[in-house]
């Protein structure tokens, strides 16, 4: 076997620095096949040798993390307020720094499933009515304590109650009590049963922090009171400028690879693509479409894409005027020219939507057996003349990167049957309070959870805090319940199918297409996540990133 | 008489900036959601809502909020930041400095260089050189400064690599590393405010230069140069002064789009960030820097022109 030899005869430590160069490249920005054949023919060998090269490198890659160095990260957003407190978290670079600087009980993998970080094991009991973590043993924090159960129920607890401004407060909602049964043991009572609460402990806002305080506070003097566990410690914290972390010395396990790093945020979209380009910049998050061509081709940097379930949606409220005709939303989805949106607007670095929130990311719990909505004007058309509505108007802010051209888009296509759909424009800043489930017609995104089920519940569920298209379906509700505490994977498949179905069919949301996350690093930043959560790997690089 | 005005203007200004401080507060109550809304943004439930409002003092009526920040200004409190719970002097402390730096080098570089050229241009009227620097500054008053600035990224530090495109500081730097990691806001601020003063100069001077006592110094066969030095200038100087003070001032507070394509932390993005987050006490303690400076300038702008008058400077 000819390839067979080949494979055997090539290997990644073989490489000169150029061609591991490009193999590091590569692995890093995820391969096509086009790319391999790229390689292939750079290296002159054969197709399966080089994709066998491919693996081999980032095998090679990931085995050999480096220590020391530093990075530069630049998030999109940052300002005077800016968090400490992992509780009131709510943006990119919020979420960064408390990666850094602390740790959750659970953290998400790449695939989603939750990997033990500071509960050493977590299990439910027979109904997943009660879960119980063990508390991992020889953790200390930043200034010296160490963690112990109180830490956690201390923790936890803050996120319950009527005081509680928790940003997860309704997320986890569904836990009576948490409770310390041992010097290291949790139990989390709950009110229902739920096989997914791992998961969702492992959110941006569950960080741990030290019994009685809110984490990370900033002292009289403008020093820190390190109350952290994390990779690193911070050393410096301006909200709206920087932050700088230095390694923990005495961290609890491998990981903290570098000496040092600067979180920071350059808000103007052109800026932060120029500083990652020209080099101030090691990594910077929210590339906007318009710059794909522009950072793929400069020398030095990768555009990191990862499918994600971004939504972007376009809500018809079903409790006013026209969201309420099931037709004129029927007529919203169909006038959506899908892919034409996924390949135009969002460069291809997206995927359809199914006017449904659940994205082929969500992983098993897809339901791929549901038919694709397609562009049809024709049914568009009939539809919206079945309503009686000859025009409505939508209210549009750029909560994503591309809604407005997909808004612009549906308007054109609806000036060629006739309807006359009229864009609002209004700012992002006092959007969420003032317009959206507010307005009749707002278009929203939603940061991608980490289950299907709390994705669906967080925005379909009958009564929930955020149902932002005001359907109520009961049937919809008892699917979310009983899919929580169903443990054959088949018929819980089945369960997410129908509900998918449900939302499709009934809802007043429509969804044209996901975005993926679009962020740049620089080619020597090695062992990058890609958990789909959030920017970056959801934020989850500074356990991982070494310099190459 | 020069006493009086000038306490005269200072009560005004104090005027001036009650009158702003409630213009702003009621401007900054109009703009829909409040700071507890923006904070929590998507994720704000009903009760969180209530429990961050009541936390934040926002459940008092409107005035008593209003009163209540007036009373702790006056005694030199400019309280907490509503979104993010720094204190507002630790906000602005660090950001009055870089701006204050960048305005001074601004200044320093632009001042000299604006008077300096527009005086070229003043005593070579019709030259080809009188030409260029119409011509140049004209052009330049007419692109906006995003645009000059992001050319001036693309060239100098997306294409050549000579300059960071970002004026990135990490407080460590040596004075030639300060200068070179603020040399692209420099350069861009320089060319704007600069090619506005010289105009103002050459047209200055060429105003007074068309009064009767220049011709009779003319007349009298005294060089072009020390007409304009001696006789000219300092009969211009009162417009000059006043461009220059409105030049300073909008680097104080008007630079919001250098800074933020240079991710500059200076005074303007914060209060744009404070006035996004319906952060109240930031916008007022921003809007009263910007406002006092405003007014201090203008008051030594006013005093210049008296002094360099003898005509106001010794009234009939």
């Amino acid at each position: 076997m000819k390839d067979d030899k080949s494979k055997s005869e090539l290997n990644y430590k073989d490489l000169t620095q150029s061609d591991k160069d490009l193999v590091a490249k590569l692995v890093k920005g995820g391969f096509s096949r086009r790319e391999v054949l790229k390689l292939s023919m750079v290296t002159g060998v054969s197709l399966v040798a080089a994709e066998h090269l491919l693996f081999n490198g980032k095998a090679a890659i990931a085995a050999t993390p480096k220590k020391g160095g530093s990075v530069r990260m630049s998030s999109n957003l940052h300002g005077p307020d800016d968090k400490l407190d992992p509780a009131t978290f709510t943006s990119t670079i919020d979420y960064t720094r408390g990666r850094a600087t602390y740790n959750s009980l659970i953290q998400h993998a790449n695939d989603l499933s939750p990997q033990p970080e500071l509960a050493e094991s977590f299990e439910p009991n027979g109904n997943a009515t009660e879960w119980t973590f063990k508390i991992r043993d020889g953790v200390t924090f930043h200034n010296g304590g160490k963690l112990t159960a109180d830490d956690v129920v201390y923790t936890m607890k803050r996120h319950q109650g009527e005081d509680s401004t928790s940003v997860i407060k309704s997320v986890l909602a569904s836990v009576k009590e948490w409770k310390k049964t041992g010097p290291m043991e949790v139990k989390a009572i709950l009110e229902s049963p739920n096989a997914d609460l791992p998961t969702l402990l492992g959110l941006f806002q569950t960080k741990i922090v030290k019994n009685g305080t809110t984490g990370y506070t900033q002292k009289e003097d403008g020093s820190l009171e390190q109350n952290g566990t994390g990779p690193y410690i911070m050393e410096s914290f301006q909200p709206g400028v920087k932050s700088v972390h230095t390694r923990n010395e005495n961290y609890w396990r491998e990981g903290a690879n570098l000496d040092a790093c600067e979180i920071t945020a350059i808000t103007d979209p052109v800026a932060r693509v120029n500083a990652l380009i020209s080099g101030d910049m090691d990594m910077v998050t929210q590339l906007e479409p318009n710059s794909f061509r522009q950072v793929e081709s400069a020398k030095g940097v990768t555009l990191l894409s990862t499918p994600a379930a971004l939504q972007m949606g376009i809500c018809c409220l079903k409790n006013s005027e026209p969201g309420s005709s099931d037709d004129f939303v029927k007529g919203m989805q169909y006038i959506q020219d899908r892919k034409r949106i996924v390949k135009r607007i969002l460069k291809g670095k997206g995927s359809l939507g199914n006017d449904t929130p659940i994205s082929p990311a969500h992983g098993k719990d897809w339901c791929s057996e549901l038919p694709q909505r397609e562009y049809d004007p024709d049914k568009a058309k009939f539809h919206f003349k079945k309503s009686g509505y000859t025009e409505a108007e939508l209210f549009v802010a750029p909560v994503s990167g591309g809604i407005e051209d997909i808004c612009l888009t549906a308007q054109a296509n609806c000036a060629k049957i006739g309807f006359n759909l009229k864009l609002k424009k209004v700012p992002t800043d006092g959007y969420w309070g003032a317009v959206w489930m507010k307005e009749p017609l707002n278009v929203v995104t939603w940061n991608m959870r980490p289950t299907a089920n709390s994705q669906l519940g967080i925005q379909f569920g009958p009564g929930a805090a955020w149902n932002d298209t005001f359907w109520n379906n009961a049937r919809m509700g008892e699917l979310l319940a009983q899919s929580l505490a169903e443990t054959d994977p088949a018929k819980r498949h089945a369960m997410y199918c129908e509900m998918q179905t449900l939302v499709h069919n009934g809802s007043g949301m429509v969804i044209p297409a996901f975005s993926n996350i679009n962020d740049g690093i620089a080619d020597n930043v090695m062992g990058m996540p890609t958990v789909p959560l959030g920017q970056l790997g959801a934020c989850e690089w500074p356990e991982f990133i070494w310099l190459a | 008489m020069m006493t009086r005005m000038v306490m005269q203007r200072i009560g005004i200004g104090f005027a001036t900036l009650i009158v702003v401080s409630i213009i702003v507060f009621i401007a900054t109550s109009i703009l829909p959601g409040d700071v507890a809304q923006i904070v929590l943004g998507q994720s704000a439930t009903p009760e969180t809502l209530a429990a961050l409002r009541a936390q934040l003092g926002l459940d008092q009526p409107g005035y008593i909020r209003y009163f209540s920040w007036l009373g702790n200004m006056m005694t030199g409190d400019l309280g907490i930041s509503k979104a993010g719970g720094a204190t507002i002097s630790s906000l602005i402390g660090g950001r009055f400095g870089n701006t204050m730096m960048m305005a001074g080098f601004v200044a320093l570089i632009s001042i000299p260089i604006s008077i300096a050229l527009g005086l070229w241009a003043a005593m070579h009227p019709g030259t080809w050189l009188d030409r260029l620097v119409t011509f140049g500054t004209l052009s330049l008053i007419s692109v906006p400064e995003f645009f000059i600035a992001t050319v001036a990224v693309l060239i100098l530090a997306v294409e050549l690599h000579w300059l960071p495109s970002t004026a990135y500081m990490t407080g460590e730097e040596t004075f030639f590393e300060l200068m070179k990691a603020l040399a692209m806001p420099l350069i861009t601020l320089v060319i704007v405010v600069s090619a506005q003063m010289i105009r103002m100069t050459r047209a200055g001077i060429l105003n007074v230069m068309s009064s009767p006592y220049i011709e009779m110094a003319i007349l009298k066969g005294v060089p072009r140069g020390r007409i304009i030095l001696r006789h000219a200038f300092f009969n211009a100087i009162g417009p000059i002064i006043n461009v220059i003070a409105l030049n300073l001032a909008y680097l104080v507070s008007g630079v919001v789009i250098v800074e933020t394509i240079f991710a500059y932390p200076g005074l303007a993005k914060l209060m744009i960030d404070g006035v996004q987050t319906r952060d109240l006490p930031l916008v007022q303690a921003c809007a009263m820097i910007f406002c006092g400076t405003y007014v201090i300038l203008i008051l030594i702008a006013d005093v210049g022109s008296i002094l360099s008058n003898p005509r106001l400077r010794n009234p009939k």
